[in-house]
């Protein structure tokens, strides 16, 4: 299989001297492209942290990180932000769409940077929306919209863009059950259907159980790593 | 995308941005009105010195001016005056004599400078006729009737027909000569200078007492076509043979009031400087105020893979949509203020400035480069205002930014 993401020994540490928190430890990681993978842990545990060093948003005190054969450590910031750009899918816990852009201008933003076409970035987007049946909301402001509606329109973002990897960080914590549940099948199809690698980070019990693959941190240490099917 | 994103961020906070705007388009109103008001204030200046008595031009014998000295007639004076008024913009002239001397009444006695005129030609060049607060205007070159100014009319108790004497030096020998004059009018042309120490006479008159024969020593002129300075559009000039006389615009005439005039231009630059920097500090809090509230929002604008450089565009975008929108407003209310000033006018008249008295109310005179010039520099100032706040942007760290709140 494909390997999407890769880190070796991974360590991440905040503040210095006494007041030194080892946030990563030694993390050795491996994400295969199609992986549905959640990563669980108490609060504190490195989950956030992690996410972010593997999006090029923060870096590694040490260790080595590669995403789709590249390595990160090398990449200045106009580099990272390409990067995040071309190969990254973010999805946020309180959506963050961009409040003065409308559902389709927010879907269409990443492909704006990568310089698609105004015709194709139209018909990925139309046919988003579909997909997350928004049809018929792309003018609306993100103000218009419900919780779920925005996440559906973030994830349509993260994804709109065919990336390699999506990164979602608690994205159903907002949403009451059944919208989250609903949004987690969602992407599960994606994932299914278009072989899209998904990374979460989680305390959602209905993440888990749709999860392929389950990591669990503890205090920035990789305790077990669970597969299944 | 970026303008469409720029342009709405802008109108986020409605009442902020709108209130920077009017600081904006106010200070650039406020520059814009300033220099019309200046410009104004130096047009009814020139015209006022150079319509009361100056004249546009005016020739006299090399070295006259500095010492005032009779024997100093100017030569070849009616070929001089034919050369010019061949001139053609040139409306009219006056030929005159001048003398500094002392004036005696019953009262007292008090230095003066005698101003023989001939008084048919003097009613068209300057105004001393429309100043005669007592009595009449001369009514011939010959005669011994005098004017005087009204201050000096207090100082020396003078009344309509009483008697004064002249006392001057004359040409030819040098020695005093006193001559009998009845006061005929008292002027009033709220100069100071002229109202305590100037005397019009009849030109010819003073020529015989002074025993000049057919000698002047000044020609004033007055031309029309002129630009928007004051000065003739087509050069006034003496032949270049001629080494013995002296043509003067307004401008040497009276350095004072030219040198106001360039000063007025210095003066412009000052406050627009000053006004710029304010403008620009409003600016920067706008958009760094903006910046800081949209800090998380701009964090995940950044880590959807904005690079450094865009999100500056963005930062650009905005303060450029936040100057053309201030300065298009600025226009407007530049235009609108210099207008009701310029239509009601401001009231300065009888204040004396630069030795030149206003006598008729100013009005705002809006120069279109302006509406140009000044727009454009708010712009570029906006622009520039923008660089700091840029440059936080540029440098800001998207996971710092999402730190402000949960990821």
């Amino acid at each position: 299989m494909e390997t999407v993401i890769a880190t070796e020994r991974l360590n991440k540490k905040f503040g210095e001297g006494d007041l030194q928190i080892n946030a990563l430890r030694e993390v050795d990681l491996t994400i295969q492209r199609g992986e549905f993978t959640a990563i669980v842990g108490p609060s504190g545990s490195g989950k956030t942290t992690l996410l972010n060093i593997l999006c090029g948003l923060d870096l590694p005190t040490s260790g080595e990180i590669r995403v789709s054969g590249k390595p990160l450590s090398s990449m200045n910031g106009t580099e990272l932000s390409r990067f995040r750009r071309n190969h990254i899918g973010l999805v946020f816990q309180a959506y963050n769409l961009i409040p003065v852009l409308t559902v389709l201008e927010n879907i269409e933003y990443v492909m704006l940077l990568q310089g698609i076409s105004p015709r194709e970035r139209k018909d990925r987007v139309r046919d988003f929306l579909g997909r997350i049946g928004l049809e018929g909301k792309e003018k609306r402001f993100p103000s218009e919209l419900s919780g779920g509606q925005q996440q559906r329109v973030a994830i349509a973002r993260a994804m709109v863009s065919e990336p390699d990897l999506i990164l979602a960080d608690e994205p159903t914590a907002n949403l009451d059950s059944e919208t989250g549940s609903q949004l987690l099948d969602m992407m599960r199809r994606f994932n299914r259907e278009q072989k899209m690698t998904f990374i979460f980070s989680t305390h959602d019990p209905m993440i888990m159980e749709r999860a392929t693959r389950l990591i669990t941190l503890t205090d920035g240490k990789i305790v077990q790593d669970e597969r299944r099917e | 995308m970026f303008w469409k994103l720029a342009w709405r961020n802008l109108w986020r906070n409605r009442t902020r941005t709108l209130l920077s705007s009017f600081v904006i388009a106010f200070g650039l109103s406020a520059l814009v009105f300033v220099d019309g008001l200046m410009e104004g204030m130096t047009v009814n200046m020139v015209r006022n010195a150079t319509d009361t008595f100056l004249g546009h031009a005016q020739l006299h014998r090399q070295g006259f001016r500095d010492e005032l000295d009779v024997k100093r007639t100017i030569a070849d004076l009616d070929q001089r005056i034919a050369s010019l008024e061949q001139h053609p913009d040139l409306e009219r002239w006056s030929k005159r004599v001048l003398s500094q001397g002392m004036l005696a009444s019953s009262a007292g006695a008090e230095p003066v400078l005698v101003i023989g005129v001939d008084p048919k030609r003097e009613r068209d060049l300057s105004k001393f006729d429309e100043g005669i607060r007592d009595g009449n205007y001369l009514e011939s070159a010959s005669g011994n009737d005098m004017l005087v100014g009204s201050k000096l009319a207090e100082k020396l108790e003078l009344q309509l027909g009483d008697r004064i004497v002249l006392t001057g030096i004359d040409a030819d020998t040098q020695e005093m000569v006193q001559e009998l004059f009845r006061l005929g009018g008292i002027f009033h042309m709220g100069t100071r200078e002229m109202d305590e120490a100037m005397v019009l006479a009849p030109l010819q008159t003073l020529q015989k007492m002074l025993l000049l024969e057919e000698g002047v020593h000044e020609v004033a002129f007055r031309f029309s076509n002129l630009d928007r300075d004051g000065f003739p559009q087509t050069p006034v000039m003496l032949p270049v043979d001629d080494r013995k006389n002296k043509l003067q615009l307004w401008s040497e005439l009276m350095p004072a009031l030219n040198m106001m005039k360039e000063w007025s231009g210095v003066s412009m630059s000052i406050i627009s400087i000053i006004l710029f920097f304010i403008i620009g500090l409003g600016i920067t809090n706008t958009l760094l105020m903006g910046l800081y509230e949209r800090m998380f929002e701009l964090g995940v604008i950044k880590s959807l893979g904005t690079t450094p450089w865009q999100a500056t565009r963005l930062m650009f975008y905005e303060a450029a949509c936040l100057g053309l929108v201030s300065v298009l407003f600025g226009i407007l209310l530049s235009i609108l203020f210099t207008w009701i000033f310029a239509t009601a006018g401001i009231d300065y008249t009888g204040i004396e400035f630069s030795g030149v008295t206003f006598q008729e109310k100013i009005y705002p005179a809006l120069r279109w480069e302006r509406l140009v010039q000044y727009p454009f520099w708010t712009f570029g100032f906006t622009m520039v205002a923008s660089l700091y706040p840029s440059w936080k942007l540029f440098r800001m760290m998207p996971v710092e930014a999402l730190r402000k709140r949960k990821f």
